[in-house]
């Protein structure tokens, strides 16, 4: 028997497919052409040999070494070393700053558990970008310096920076041992502290998820709540902590991004500082696009492994 | 309750399947040939062992499953890849399922009048009356307002009877109706199914209630493999079944 | 008689249950007490706060002129007026004590803010007169609001899209108004456009989205996906600056729309794919017998998604996408780092300002202060929709 093809239930969501599809190339294909157009008439059309311009500006700090002379690609690099080396350090100490407030949450004390809740729910309702702000401008910039400066027994704050290990006092100025800038201080502290809320709930909502029993039972073979925690309910807990690690510290990576607001040169920063000199918006915008992607891709396999060893001990 | 007006006539054919062949994507043969004829008023029981195809041959009759070989006519209507023929079958086809799929989101009175304000565009006002009938007749009027997760298994699944109804179906599929209902609930709706064939409606209905079958049915189809083994009336199906599938699986169930 | 003792009891179970627990109860007391002496002393000796009066019209509405801001004014009653009559019909005539402790704390709002942030007096009686507006609205809506014919009321809904189109209108101008154009909207009132124009638009799409996600055809399912993992991957400061550069160049000669429309549809585009996902988990939760019961009752796609689909899905997925909107509101903070005044851009002029330097602390602590108590606001709202929506729904299982 004949179905006319506008009723047919097989050809229809092919017919849907293809408008679709179609509607869609057009708009690309329109769009796309204007890009192409516009960009020639700026004299701008795709290339990547720009990258070995020297660059003409200089990175406020950077593990490599680096002047205005190197070319782009070096700069970008340097941006990129800094994001990632303000990201791992970020990812460990809001991981442990968020489980120590997640367990919290189940302390014995009332005060501790309040404590904990107060300060998710404060961090989580205030703006990242407001929050690192704060952080520099109002907290690390207002260090003393010299001689007032804060001498704490491991480290001095000061206006120049945070002095690790044992710095001399010389001519005012404090030398030696290693400096950590001020701009990634108040990078480190405000993303430790922002994400550390949000591993804080990720941890709270992992242990709330073990049955009860498993508390009682840990309980009635004469555990103590130290022992229950970290030898039964936690291991217990990563189960489903761990899947739902892998987005905050996607996140943690992405919010990285921000530092062009502390001053810190991350690739964004540096990105920005790119464009703003040679015009090439496309490429720029491909590479960030390019490197964030690769961040979160690496960033999701560890984590998949680490979901697969944590998920092993089931059946 | 619906047929008062058309006195069920066997003469007629509700379904008609011919040497009807389905594939699952990844290649089972679910169902290999199989043909089936349901007069109007008669009540037909699917019975088989779990795999033999017996769900998925009945939820073919509403186009739920598709099938790429053989002919399906219910009601007159063949069932082909025809949106518009589809629609037609499925306002003509009640469905009551294992699981009830009752719209928990909405009271059991709103589960009765969505179908029919929406596909059949009757008036609000008509299909509330004809819905509060219909729950007294299933024994549901005082929980009109409830909603669904308040009810027990067996009120769920009489609601969801009533619901069908409300669409005045000429033909009513159970799918294993009271398999997910606790012992003591699953007479009530057997009841309920059984006034309905009474009152001359066209059921299949496929399930492992042997009592159910051998009160009601007028035919008992057997099903196995994906092939239909042997259809009989009740009494020659349990006391004397002819094929030895039937005899093994007749050993089975008791 | 025996309250105070189950009081000390209680206090003594939570607080000094263990000698480990005494000492840390001890040291976080201390700890506290210490940093509120520090804060109260900072905030009412060496804090200045006139940098908050002196600015807060410009914190306000950014650089929108003076003499139309009663367009403002008058966009502000009509959504108080709408807000309150709302609330009324939602309510009924009656006060809970959750309405009763909102409108007490709207009252001291009103008399106590105005004075505080020194604003001066016609603006004072301004701001009395809108919460009066408001309470006014919730108490005649309440009284009167059943007698509504039941035709009228479901057209109500209507009036809040209408009145977000006349607010655009009121505040861009066109139509015998004098255009405002958007490069002079600032503040919190570009804060406040830019979010509820993301949060308005972002929905639909989203749900577009998931459903296309889900769909079993391949284009649109992996056009969906592609979309949806490529906004995730990417920071919004990236999109918010590929917006800003080269939306430019995607469209012919010097067409591309103002900056701040320009931001708005990046923030809508990139919540619009956190908003899928969410809806993306609502329709898994939802189980297949639903879809198979709606279409075995004879109803099409469009009826089975709009009376079956949706209204599940959305419920499970309603925290997930407020979490989402708090976020958006959150987000449009970065609006300051591509060059636009919202309300942290700004303050951070106000904050450059060499006659007020060094006030940095007052700036940021209010602008917290007024962040935290907008997401709050939204997460409470949703913790208690939720509630409502579920009290039906949690009782699925007899």
């Amino acid at each position: 028997m004949h179905t006319p093809w506008w009723r047919n239930r097989r050809l229809l969501p092919l017919l849907v497919q293809a408008a679709v599809g179609l509607v869609v190339l057009v708009m690309i294909a329109y769009l796309l052409g204007n890009l192409v157009r516009n960009l020639s008439a700026a004299g701008l059309l795709l290339s990547w040999r720009w990258l070995n311009l020297p660059a003409g500006f200089d990175i406020s700090e950077s593990l490599l070494p680096f002047n205005a002379e190197l070319p782009y690609w070096r700069a970008l690099l340097a941006g990129l070393v800094n994001t990632v080396r303000v990201v791992l350090i970020a990812l460990v100490g809001a991981t442990l700053l968020g489980t120590v407030v997640g367990t919290a949450a189940f302390s014995s004390n009332g005060l501790l558990r309040r404590l904990s809740c107060t300060y998710v729910e404060l961090i989580r309702n205030v703006p990242l970008l407001l929050q690192l702000l704060f952080w520099y401008f109002v907290v690390f910039l207002s260090l003393p310096d010299g001689s007032a400066a804060i001498q704490l027994p491991w480290m001095v704050l000061a206006k120049s920076g945070l002095h690790l290990g044992s710095p001399q006092l010389v001519n005012g100025v404090w030398q030696g041992s290693l400096r950590i800038t001020l701009e990634f201080a108040a990078l480190l502290t405000g993303l430790i502290i922002h994400s550390g809320a949000f591993i804080a709930e990720v941890v709270r909502g992992g242990v709330a998820a073990v049955p009860p029993g498993q508390w009682e039972a840990a309980r009635s073979l004469g555990l103590h709540a130290g022992q229950t925690l970290s030898r039964i309910v936690l291991p217990q807990a990563l189960r489903v902590i761990v899947p739902a690690l892998n987005s905050q510290y996607i996140s943690l990576a992405k919010n990285s991004s921000l530092a062009v607001a502390c001053g810190y040169s991350d690739l964004y920063s540096v990105a920005e500082t790119t464009l703003n000199q040679t015009g090439r918006s496309v490429e720029v915008v491909l590479i960030l696009l390019g490197t964030y992607l690769a961040m979160d891709l690496v960033i999701s396999l560890v984590m998949n492994r680490l979901n697969r060893l944590v998920q092993i001990q089931e059946r | 309750m619906t047929s008062p007006t058309t006195a069920a006539d066997p003469g007629v054919v509700m379904i008609e399947a011919r040497a009807v062949e389905k594939w699952y994507p990844n290649g089972f043969h679910a169902l290999r040939g199989v043909d089936l004829t349901v007069h109007q008023g008669e009540v037909v029981v699917i019975m088989g062992p779990s795999g033999s195809g017996k769900s998925t041959f009945l939820r073919t009759f509403n186009a739920l499953e598709d099938f790429q070989k053989g002919s399906i006519v219910v009601d007159g209507i063949e069932l082909s890849d025809d949106v518009r023929r589809i629609d037609a079958i499925r306002r003509e086809v009640g469905m009551v399922f294992q699981q009830f799929n009752l719209f928990p989101h909405l009271s059991v009175l709103d589960n009765l009048t969505l179908a029919p304000t929406l596909v059949r565009h009757r008036s609000k006002a008509e299909v509330q009356r004809q819905a509060l009938e219909l729950l007294a007749r299933v024994g549901i009027h005082e929980q009109a307002h409830k909603f669904p997760g308040q009810l027990s298994g067996g009120q769920q699944q009489r609601v969801a009877i009533a619901r069908s109804l409300c669409m005045e179906p000429r033909l009513l599929l159970f799918d294993e109706p009271t398999s997910a209902l606790d012992p003591e609930m699953v007479q009530e709706v057997l009841m309920v199914m059984q006034e309905l064939a009474k009152e001359g409606m066209t059921m299949v209905v496929v399930t492992h209630e042997v009592r159910f079958a051998r009160q009601v049915a007028d035919r008992v189809v057997l099903m196995a493999d994906g092939e239909v083994v042997e259809i009989a009336p009740p009494e020659r199906f349990f006391t004397a079944p002819q094929h030895p599938r039937s005899r093994q699986f007749l050993n089975q169930i008791s | 008689m025996n309250r105070p003792r189950a009081l000390t009891n209680r206090l003594h179970r939570e607080l000094f249950a263990t000698p480990l627990d005494g000492l840390i109860t001890v040291a976080l007391l201390i700890g506290l007490v210490f940093a509120l002496k520090a804060l109260l002393h900072w905030s009412l000796t060496q804090a200045d706060w006139v940098v908050i009066q002196a600015n807060s019209t410009l914190l306000a509405v950014g650089r929108y002129p003076l003499n139309q801001q009663w367009r403002l004014w008058l966009l502000t009653a009509l959504l108080c007026g709408a807000a309150g009559i709302s609330w009324g019909l939602l309510r009924g005539a009656g006060w809970p004590r959750s309405d009763r402790l909102a409108a007490a704390v709207l009252l001291v709002l009103s008399l106590l803010l105005p004075v505080g942030l020194g604003l001066a007096a016609p603006v004072q009686q301004r701001w009395w007169g809108l919460t009066a507006l408001l309470l006014v609205g919730r108490w005649a809506a309440g009284r009167w609001g059943g007698d509504i014919p039941k035709r009228g009321r479901r057209l109500l809904p209507l009036t809040w899209p209408l009145l977000y189109l006349l607010g655009l209108g009121l505040i861009g101008g066109g139509l015998g108004l004098m255009t405002v154009r958007p490069s002079q909207w600032g503040g919190l009132l570009l804060t406040l456009t830019e979010a509820s124009f993301a949060i308005s638009v972002c929905c639909p799409l989203g749900i577009a989205l998931a459903l296309g996600r889900r769909s079993e055809l391949p284009l649109l399912r992996w056009g969906s996906t592609l979309y949806i993992e490529f906004i995730r991957g990417a920071p919004l400061i990236t999109l918010l600056f590929l917006g800003q550069n080269i939306l430019g160049f995607l469209l012919p000669g010097g067409l591309a729309p103002d900056r701040v429309w320009r931001a708005a549809w990046i923030l809508t585009f990139f919540a619009a794919a956190y908003v899928a996902e969410a809806v993306r988990a609502g329709l898994a939760a939802l189980p297949r017998g639903q879809w198979e019961a709606a279409r075995s009752l004879g109803l099409n796609m469009l009826q089975t998604l709009q009376h079956v689909v949706l209204p599940q899905a959305l419920r499970v997925a309603l925290p997930a996408i407020v979490g989402q909107f708090i976020t958006l509101l959150q987000d449009t903070t970065l609006l300051s780092l591509i060059g636009l005044l919202d309300l942290l851009g700004v303050a951070r002029a106000v904050m450059a300002n060499p006659e007020f330097l060094g006030r940095n602390a007052e700036v940021y602590l209010v602008l917290a202060i007024l962040f935290w108590c907008c997401c709050a606001a939204l997460g409470l709202g949703s913790r208690s929709l939720e509630r409502r929506l579920n009290r039906q729904h949690l009782r699925s299982q007899p």
